[in-house]
């Protein structure tokens, strides 16, 4: 096939090559290894283990061909490839959150948005939101007084509730992607919707059903 | 491009003359003549025609009387600009030039060489399969790897008069056929009432590759007048091209960034490139802005990505 796909590391990335073996293809990949590079010989396939938000990069050069990543990181980075297939694994919501009972969302003061995604957010609140970037625990910002609201993905919302926060508005739904490079999806079309049909069956008999 | 040492830099400036002097001579010797584009464009007249072009990437200056100027990233627009407001019943051009477009990218102000060829004023049977023809001999002579990709803008234009979504609407769903996301594409059209030409909207994703996988896909599909000429177009150039290559692909989806394509729409690639080395296409609609109604369609040959590519590979 000669196809080189990108896939994150963590948890999205485990389901992801548990769907990949499940469909035969993908064997070659240890995840308890330290090897970031898989080769799978016989069927000419490469698999890179790359950091969550490096995929779309490696994607979007053409280093790699194709890859899984977050639609959340997607719409960040605004990059130019193809989205061509919603896969079933990944779900969860981007949203808007604050301290439980709060009003500020509510009024029409500038507020302050603390996110790991400052364009989505710049996008969304316009010149209504001040946005202020962070990379990990964002909870904390509202509580600590760092911001008014939250702008992240929420799963079960456990983690809001136990820090007191909940959720003041919807965004959008997230799942993981198959993104494309463009120049690659015109050379090897066959080859990466062959791949989909795979996934896309897994998807709909395989355990994520 | 920028380099460390100089010794570099001056090899590129090298290898960049000899590559245009290879693509300007061939064009010389197949009738094409040269002119020199401008590099400034207006603001305001640049984004009304253009106006899927992303505007915060234009690189704006100011001229003496606070217009707005932009260096141009689209030396096309900027021909018919400067040939059209003269232009003389049944005048004929048949040209190439050399120029670089200007926009803003992550490393600041991106400066692009490339070399483009048009011919306005003329459309006959053969001008499509001419102008495929001089894009084929170029491309070809650099990779045998090479893709040549063609879709009409007719058909998503017919397509799109035909479900008549709002503007807003109508954005966003060209905005999804540019990522090709055919999931996202079917939740936005079957939130409307369905029609038969929203039912194929929904499938025009899969309207891609060999004319023959396409002409398959396109049975029992809706068609309007629109539609079926940016169809008969396709065929009439797969029936030539299929005469003097094998790698042609067709996509009915394409979308481009430049707002002014009214019918075939031309891109090349080869392997080793991350990016289109060919763009282009008809433009015939381009020129009714100044009242006259004169057939054009041309496309560019992107210098500096080709230049890499076949550095890359060791081969200038």
């Amino acid at each position: 096939m000669n196809l080189t796909i990108a896939i994150p590391k963590g948890r999205l990335g485990s389901q992801a090559i548990e769907m990949f073996k499940a469909v035969g293809i993908g064997e070659v990949i240890d995840e308890n290894s330290r090897k970031l590079i898989f080769n799978d010989e016989n069927l000419n396939i490469s698999f890179l283990l790359l950091k969550n938000s490096d995929v779309i990069t490696y994607v979007e050069s053409g280093i790699a061909d194709i890859g899984i990543s977050g639609k959340d990181m997607v719409m960040e980075e605004d990059a130019d490839i193809y989205e061509l297939y919603k896969m079933n694994i990944g779900k969860c919501k981007m949203a808007i959150a604050g301290i439980k009972d709060s009003d500020i969302f509510k009024d029409d003061s500038i507020i302050k948005v603390t996110t790991k995604f400052p364009r989505l957010a710049k996008k969304y609140f316009k010149s209504k939101g001040q946005i202020i970037k962070l990379n990990g625990s964002i909870e904390l910002a509202p509580i600590l007084g760092l911001s008014d609201v939250i702008l992240d993905i929420v799963e079960t919302g456990n983690t809001l509730k136990e820090n007191g926060l909940e959720v003041f508005e919807d965004m959008y739904q997230i799942s993981a992607v198959v993104i494309s490079n463009k120049v690659s999806y015109k050379f090897k079309r066959k080859e990466i919707k062959e791949i989909i049909d795979l996934l896309r069956w897994e998807d709909n008999n395989g355990k994520n059903n | 491009m920028d380099f460390l040492n100089i010794t570099d830099e001056i090899n590129y400036y090298k290898g960049m003359y000899t590559l245009r002097n290879e693509v300007a001579d061939y064009l010389f010797n197949q009738g094409y003549s040269i002119i020199e584009p401008s590099i400034f464009e207006n603001y305001d007249e640049f984004t009304n025609i253009n106006t899927r072009i992303d505007k915060k990437k234009t690189v704006k200056l100011l001229d003496n009387n606070s217009g707005i100027l932009i260096l141009t990233p689209d030396i096309t627009t900027g021909i018919v600009n400067k040939f059209l407001p003269r232009w003389e019943e049944g005048q004929k051009l048949k040209i190439f030039y050399y120029g670089k477009t200007y926009k803003h990218d992550r490393n600041g102000i991106g400066e692009n060489r490339e070399m483009g060829v048009e011919i306005i004023g003329e459309k006959n049977a053969n001008t499509d399969n001419y102008i495929l023809n001089t894009a084929k001999e170029i491309i070809s002579r650099y990779s045998q790897n090479y893709l040549l990709e063609v879709g009409n803008s007719k058909f998503l234009k017919g397509i799109m008069e035909a479900c008549s979504f709002k503007k807003a609407d109508h954005e966003n769903i060209l905005d999804i056929l540019f990522t090709k996301n055919k999931q996202e594409l079917e939740e936005y059209i079957f939130g409307f009432p369905t029609t038969d030409a929203m039912i194929t909207l929904s499938k025009i994703l899969d309207l891609e590759g060999s004319f023959g996988e396409i002409k398959k896909q396109l049975e029992g599909l809706y068609l309007n007048d629109l539609m079926r000429q940016g169809v008969e177009e396709l065929v009439k150039v797969d029936n030539y091209m299929s005469t003097i290559t094998d790698n042609m692909i067709y996509d009915l989806s394409m979308v481009s960034e430049l707002g002014y394509y009214d019918g075939i729409i031309l891109r090349g690639y080869i392997e080793g490139s991350n990016k289109e080395i060919i763009k282009g296409g008809r433009y015939d609609s381009f020129t009714r802005q100044f009242g006259y109604d004169i057939p054009a369609i041309g496309f560019t040959l992107e210098l500096d990505e080709l230049l890499k590519t076949l550095h890359k590979e060791g081969r200038r």
